[in-house]
């Protein structure tokens, strides 16, 4: 199964994406899924750029896509 | 070890009630619905987290309440962290053992909760689920099956809405209901082979055998080495079998740390299952329709910036009156004491010490009060977080994140203040260094130090109409001095001292509600309070020794012609057929003689010798043994420097820099003012930008480090501060003055 997988900073407002991978240290990916960002997680770009807003799980979450942390997502609902 | 029997016997012991929740779900709210004002907030010792402790009725027993910091995991990575871990396993000397805990949810975001209440349910203790927010559930179309829920979960759930206080009687029988049965066993959301490893690290010394088994897992997950360094102390052998263990697992493809959100992630997959029904199109709510204003690039710094301009027009604004009236209220203390009091040292400690020194702590009220009712209501509301996401971008450039801004914002107020909003901050390096630079904004203390001196000795020169004036730039000059500085050190600091990894920047923006007043003014007033009781006791304390050093010693040799007269003249005010011209004649001399007494009398002073003994330290900065005087008695607070100034040049301490007249009597004084030994006057221009200079960046406030020493629990940080601001002020006022010379020769 082949994704094609595009940083999380590409997205424009209003797409809806799907969360894949999140990469980054250990400890920092850690982190990020237990804010709830994690592989599967259904996420919806509000205000892009650096920091970004994103919905996830009803929410909104400020996050700054940096090099230290990556989260790549693949287009589209969760199915 | 307590036998079972006894740690259930609540009839002797009253049973301890732990709160714990994700952030922004209301947990503060349901301690102050449960609680009511039977409240107490202390320190942990050795660390920045708040002990909020509270005591709880129901059904005729009494339970003491412990309300927990708000995190999205139980995962401690330093000391703050393991303060939570610590208490709910009871393994802190100075809060009773947890009998019970009360695990808040945020009904409209189940899945990220439930993370959180895996954990708890962990740690093996009786627990009850209060289920809050479903009000909000409900509007955004989601339906909860809670019996469902509960079945799945295996613990009591219990529906509440904290702000409305509905469901807390269940709720608090829930708890009831819980302490009374035997915890059930719960199965572990992790892999067999995990477990495994975690009983093998169990048994790996006596130091993990003891150890709880939660702590043995998380010694396991932790990849930080907080915890390896908290458990094992190091030691070697240990750290081989972790390492041996963690790299089994990642074989066996449960890589650590990421296993845990594998595995917890999964179980609350499995306990939701049918228990939450979603709409098909979300509705698009009312905090959505703000947002789009609010954190809009153009749109919301526009409105932000209103917002902060309105608030510090307020702060201006407001506290100026009340500051006055507080002035007025110790004035009049002060002479209801001085009435029934004969002249003499007593009478002067309590005039001029002790009421002075409270004078100086109250006047900070009213700037706490409105900064922190603008900030309670500004958070409260769920803007806050709006405005640091608004900001990170240009404090990102520091290395610090959006929410140091309206700390260091604040200070530009007072520093007392903006040092206390730094709590927003969960990063403890982010914490440090933004309290660290916090002072050297331009606070409204420096204000009638730049007044004073800028009216003296910055020539009025205007250029396109008025609108750039030398005097103005130089005003201007100053703050973007402070700023600089701050820059440059928040960088220096975040490269040295605080050096770290910078941990991922991710933030909730909660959704908007209307504040609660009750919240605001709770905050409000325990924001003031903690100012008087901690930093009110240092600062009197330091007035006192100031005033001390100002009174002592009496030379009657010296001041006795001086007295003799004075006494002629009140004498001679007392006389019979005075008409109304001598008598406010007598009474302008009597008070130019009492000015000229506290003058000489300073001059003599310990703290006279003092600025004469310093002035080879401060001669290189253009200052005579006078400036010196006076920067010291500053200490305490920038702004006595103009009453200290006004004492030396005999023109009494009760100058009012607002006040036109005063101003420039003050400044005619400076102007005039000789060395010693020569007609050369002390004052020129650049003696008077190396004192500005100085008192931009020094750390001549007692209060703000006062409450420095209260935020971060340690005499360290305030001491560095004072060293770094001190050191770098008198750097900056010999620069300014040498190269202000040689520009001006």
């Amino acid at each position: 199964m082949t994704h094609n997988l595009l940083p999380l900073s590409l997205l424009a407002n209003g797409q809806i994406a799907v969360i894949r991978q999140v990469m980054g240290t250990p400890e920092h990916v850690h982190r990020l899924h237990e804010m709830g960002l994690r592989g599967g997680a259904e996420i919806e770009m509000m205000q892009s750029g650096s920091p970004c807003i994103i919905r996830l799980d009803g929410h909104k979450l400020c996050f700054r896509d940096d090099e230290a942390t990556r989260v790549l997502v693949e287009m589209g609902a969760v199915a | 070890m307590a036998t079972i029997a006894e740690t259930k016997d609540f009839a002797i012991r009253q049973a301890t009630i732990a709160l714990v929740g994700n952030p922004n779900t209301g947990k503060s709210t349901l301690f102050g619905a449960l609680a009511g004002i039977r409240q107490r907030v202390g320190n942990y010792p050795g660390v920045t987290v708040e002990k909020k402790l509270g005591q709880m009725n129901h059904a005729g027993r009494k339970f003491q309440l412990i309300d927990l910091p708000g995190t999205y995991s139980l995962a401690p990575r330093s000391l703050d962290e393991m303060v939570a871990v610590d208490v709910l396993l009871g393994r802190r000397g100075d809060v009773s053992p947890v009998d019970a805990v009360i695990c808040i949810v945020d009904a409209s975001n189940l899945e990220r909760n439930l993370y959180l209440v895996s954990q708890v349910l962990a740690m093996g203790l009786p627990t009850v689920i209060a289920l809050n927010m479903m009000d909000v559930a409900r509007t955004r179309g989601l339906a909860i099956d809670v019996d469902r829920l509960s079945r799945q979960l295996g613990v009591t759930v219990v529906p509440i809405e904290a702000h409305r206080r509905r469901g807390l009687d269940d709720l608090k029988q829930a708890v009831l209901a819980a302490l009374d049965q035997p915890v059930a066993g719960r199965p572990s959301p992790f892999p067999e082979q995990f477990e495994s490893e975690v009983d093998a690290l169990a048994a790996l010394s006596s130091t993990t055998a003891a150890a709880p088994r939660y702590l043995t897992e998380r010694l396991l997950l932790d990849t930080t080495g907080y915890l390896a360094h908290e458990l094992t102390h190091g030691d070697q052998r240990a750290a081989g079998q972790i390492a041996a263990a963690r790299q089994r697992l990642a074989d066996a493809g449960l890589p650590v740390p990421a296993v845990e959100a594998m595995a917890r992630y999964g179980w609350v997959a499995q306990t939701l299952a049918g228990v939450v029904s979603r709409p098909s199109q979300r509705p698009v709510t009312l905090s959505d329709r703000i947002d789009r204003v609010l954190t809009h690039r153009v749109w919301g710094t526009l409105f932000f910036a209103l917002v902060m301009l309105a608030m510090f027009q307020s702060v201006f604004v407001w506290a100026g009156p009340a500051m006055d009236w507080i002035d007025g209220l110790m004035g009049a203390a002060g002479e209801m004491i001085g009435a029934w009091l004969p002249e003499g040292p007593l009478r002067s400690l309590l005039i001029d010490g002790v009421i002075g020194g409270f004078g100086s702590v109250l006047v900070f009220l009213p700037q706490i009060f409105i900064l922190f009712f603008f900030i309670s209501v500004l958070e409260d509301c769920g803007y806050m977080a709006r405005a640091a996401f608004l900001m990170d971008k240009l404090m990102s450039r520091v290395g610090l994140s959006g929410k140091s801004f309206i700390p260091l914002l604040s200070s530009f107020a007072c520093a007392v203040p903006g040092v206390m909003a730094t709590r927003v901050i969960e990063n403890r390096r982010d914490r440090l260094t933004t309290i660290l630079v916090a002072p050297l904004m331009s606070c409204s203390a420096r204000l009638p130090v730049y007044t004073v001196l800028i009216a003296a000795f910055i020539p009025d020169r205007a250029w396109l109409a008025g609108v750039l004036s030398l005097q103005g730039l130089t005003l201007t000059a100053m703050y973007l001095l402070g700023i600089v500085v701050a820059v440059g050190m928040a960088i220096l600091l975040k490269r040295s001292l605080l050096k770290g990894p910078t941990p991922p920047f991710v933030m909730e923006l909660p959704s908007y509600k209307l504040p609660s007043p009750g919240t605001v003014l709770h905050r409000m007033a325990d924001r003031g309070w903690a100012f008087v009781r901690r930093a009110g006791t240092l600062i009197v304390a330091v007035s006192i020794v100031v005033w001390a050093l100002l009174y002592f010693p009496r030379s009657e040799a010296v001041t006795q012609p001086l007295a003799d007269r004075l006494a002629a003249t009140k004498a001679e005010m007392n006389l019979p057929d005075l008409t109304t011209e001598q008598l406010t004649h007598l009474r302008a001399e009597a008070a130019a003689l009492d000015r000229e007494f506290s003058g000489i009398q300073q001059r003599q002073s310990y703290l006279g010798r003092m600025g004469r003994f310093i002035e080879p330290v401060v001669r290189p900065l253009g200052w005579d043994w006078r400036i010196g005087c006076a920067v010291i008695a500053s200490f305490p607070a920038r702004e006595v420097v103009v009453a200290t100034l006004g004492v030396i040049y005999n023109l009494g301490s009760e100058l009012d820099v607002a006040a036109d007249a005063d101003r420039t009597q003050l400044a005619a004084a400076l102007q005039q003012a000789k060395w010693d030994d020569s007609e050369r006057p002390v004052y020129n221009v650049p003696v008077a930008l190396s004192i500005m200079v100085f008192f931009a960046l020094c750390a001549q406030c007692a209060a703000t480090l006062a409450v420095i020493r209260r935020e971060t629990n340690s005499w360290f940080w305030p001491t560095f501060t004072f060293v770094y601001m001190t050191s770098l002020a008198y750097l900056a006022a010999l620069v300014t003055y040498q190269v202000g010379i040689r520009l001006a020769s």
